[in-house]
């Protein structure tokens, strides 16, 4: 990952690196000039020197001197009058006056040529390797610390921005902290003028998606709501056909079952609405499931009694921490489905049960079943069977993931599998356990 | 029966109007609060039959105004507000009936029947499923033609099963309609009563519904 921490540190290094080295080189460049300057003025002051010696002399005499760094040559004329033991007999140079350079003696030399008095030259000379060794040692004690002091100002700058970044890493710390479904505002006390634009930005934008959840949350439901009325006026209108048309008429039923379907679907969407787990807390209270299931398996019998299935509930009482609503809807669902999809004259069990210290409802029938590639994918809202003994039914395709919100708000484990009594489906609901503390 | 429907959709409250008519019922309708207010002022109906979503005034303070004015009329509640609370929040403020929409002709119908008998007094109601007749006004019951005695209880517990012919009744419900509260009742009373009962009467005429509660098939 890209870190802002690691390319700047990075590019300040390498931006101070240069600097540091151009500024070195630099000072390299101009303290040796410098040098070099000095030392010129000192091999001036030696050949001035020398010129008070050889005033008087005549004869040529190699005077001895002590290192042999250093040269020189005293003419008059073009006769020598003397000269170090380390100078040539010949000129060194050209009688011009000025600095250069020439090679004798196996060496390069910084030689000085000036006139004396009358027509007396004198030169000296100085060996450039030395010279340039010694000004370059000099310059070199001065520079190279700043190159070894490199690594610590690395250290000091990733420290550094590491601090300056430090309101950054705060704020995304906090925004990282947000729960999904947290979309209030964000707060930072006193913000630093580069982050102000950015949580403003953040918070308009959190401001925006909340209203546009809110409305979202909520369309489905108005949209359900609003449908109720017209699907009452087609009722009514159908029921009053009813008496004027000839009993069994056919086109009267399809209307009357179209209504019907689109009356369920509108109950779904709500329900499914009502349950949401995102937007409801849930009425949790004390209750007992069995009596609870009789409720709501009584309610449900007429519909298989139409059909001819044995419905049967058995178990014992179960004390748990629920919704009450909820698991009505829960299980009218679940049993809505069994009715559906479980032929005439099939069976459908009702188990209530404690396993394990956990409420266990159990929905059994004698129908198809749900195969297990199917079995993921029944919890998907419109999701419906697509095998051809189900397609068959009409159903909103919601009932299960109305189930699924619903688990999912008790804290609950939906498991669907064969029946082994029955060999249909049998879908397995194990609640938390609790009769006396609350769920969540 | 006079009714007084109120119903602001035009097209619903026509079909209503037909329908309700064709039931024997007479329908005077009106499509706001204010004629609501003003119908109840002028001639009180026998019953209401409120619409809540009306536009201008909220159907609960209507209600609330009529409840004022006049507390026996019957009020039947239409509302496309299904959830629960707004159940409990409909009846709270005084009405006796409550229909979500979209709701079934026949069971509005059924309803305001039922309004109808209390009102007058003189009204024989006779369930016949079967061989089995029951005349609830009389408290007599025939099988085959023949008339026989059963003891209250008994006759309460049939009662109860035959009006609600084609639902199952769970045993909690049958037993707080045959005691009142406080009473103490035998685990097994309800099996004693209805196993008396089905000696009386034609074979399989109580159906159980096992671990559910008991059942008249409707015929």
């Amino acid at each position: 990952m890209n870190s802002i921490r690691s390319s700047l540190v990075t590019m300040l290094i390498a931006a101070f690196s240069l600097v540091t080295f151009l500024a070195a080189l630099n000072g390299y460049l101009s303290s040796m000039a410098e040098a070099e300057r000095l030392m010129d003025t000192q091999l001036l002051h030696a050949g001035q020197l020398l010129l008070g010696f050889g005033q008087k002399e005549d004869s040529v005499v190699a005077v001895q001197y002590g290192g042999d760094e250093f040269a020189y040559q005293l003419w008059r004329g073009d006769r020598l009058i003397f000269r170090s033991s380390t100078a040539p007999e010949e000129p060194i140079n050209d009688l011009v006056s000025g600095f250069r350079y020439s090679n004798f003696a196996g060496y390069r030399w910084r030689t000085l040529t000036q006139p004396g008095q009358g027509d007396s030259w004198y030169i000296v000379a100085e060996r450039a390797d030395l010279r340039h060794m010694l000004a370059e040692n000099v310059v070199l004690e001065s520079i190279l610390p700043l190159l070894l002091w490199l690594p610590v100002s690395a250290i000091l700058i990733w420290v550094l921005v590491g601090l300056g970044l430090r309101p950054l890493r705060d704020l995304s710390a906090q925004i990282n902290l947000k729960r999904s479904d947290d979309l209030d505002a964000v707060h930072y006390d006193d913000p630093p003028a580069e982050l102000v634009q950015l949580i403003d930005s953040t918070n308009s934008l959190l401001a925006r998606l909340s209203a546009a959840f809110e409305r979202e949350k909520h369309f489905a439901a108005h949209a359900a709501h609003e449908l109720r009325t017209p699907l009452s006026v087609l009722k009514v209108h159908l029921h009053n056909l009813a008496g004027e048309l000839p009993a069994g008429h056919s086109g009267l039923a399809h209307a009357n079952a179209g209504v019907a379907r689109m009356h369920h679907l509108v109950e779904q969407i709500l329900d499914l609405n009502r349950t949401n787990p995102e937007i409801i807390k849930g009425n949790f209270r004390r209750l007992e499931l069995h009596s609870l299931a009789q409720r709501v398996t009584a309610a449900a019998w007429p519909a298989f009694s139409r059909k001819q299935q044995d419905l049967s509930l058995n178990g014992e009482p179960v004390q748990m921490y629920g919704d009450e609503m909820m698991l009505e809807i829960l299980l009218q669902n679940l049993l809505d489905n069994a009715n559906k999809y479980t032929p005439e004259g099939g069976n459908i069990a009702v188990t209530v049960s404690l396993v394990e210290g956990k409420p266990r409802l159990v929905i059994e029938d004698s129908g198809p079943g749900v195969s297990p590639e199917d079995q993921a994918l029944v919890f998907q809202r419109f999701y419906r069977a697509s095998d051809h003994a189900a397609s068959s039914q009409t159903g909103s395709g919601l009932g299960l993931a109305i189930v699924q919100h619903i688990v999912q708000l008790h804290n609950a484990e939906i498991h669907l599998g064969s029946s082994e009594i029955l060999s249909g489906l049998a879908v397995t609901i194990d609640f938390e356990p609790g009769g006396s503390e609350a769920v969540q | 029966m006079r009714i007084l429907l109120v119903e602001d959709d035009a097209s619903l409250a026509a079909g209503l109007q037909d329908a309700l008519g064709r039931e024997g019922f007479v329908v005077n309708h009106v499509a706001c609060g204010q004629q609501a207010l003003a119908a109840v002022r002028a001639e009180t109906p026998d019953i209401m039959v409120l619409d809540l979503g009306l536009p201008d005034i909220d159907g609960l303070q209507l209600l609330a105004q009529v409840r004022q004015r006049d507390e026996h009329v019957p009020v039947m509640v239409l509302t496309a507000r299904g959830g629960l609370d707004d159940k409990i929040a409909g009846l709270d403020s005084g009405a006796d009936d409550y229909l979500a929409k979209p709701f079934d002709m026949m069971e509005l119908a059924a309803r305001l029947r039922v309004f109808e008998r209390r009102l007058s007094s003189a009204v024989t109601s006779i369930i016949i499923i079967g061989e089995v007749e029951l005349d609830t006004s009389a408290h007599s019951v025939q099988v085959a033609g023949e008339k026989i005695d059963l003891p209250r209880r008994e006759y309460m517990l049939l009662k109860t099963l035959m009006e609600s012919a084609g639902k199952v009744l769970t045993r909690e419900s049958l037993e707080n309609r045959l005691y009142s509260w406080g009473e103490e009742v035998a685990s097994n009373a309800l099996e004693v009563h209805i196993h008396h009962l089905r000696k009386k009467l034609p074979d399989n005429h109580i159906k159980t519904v096992r671990g559910i509660g008991y059942t008249v098939a409707r015929k």
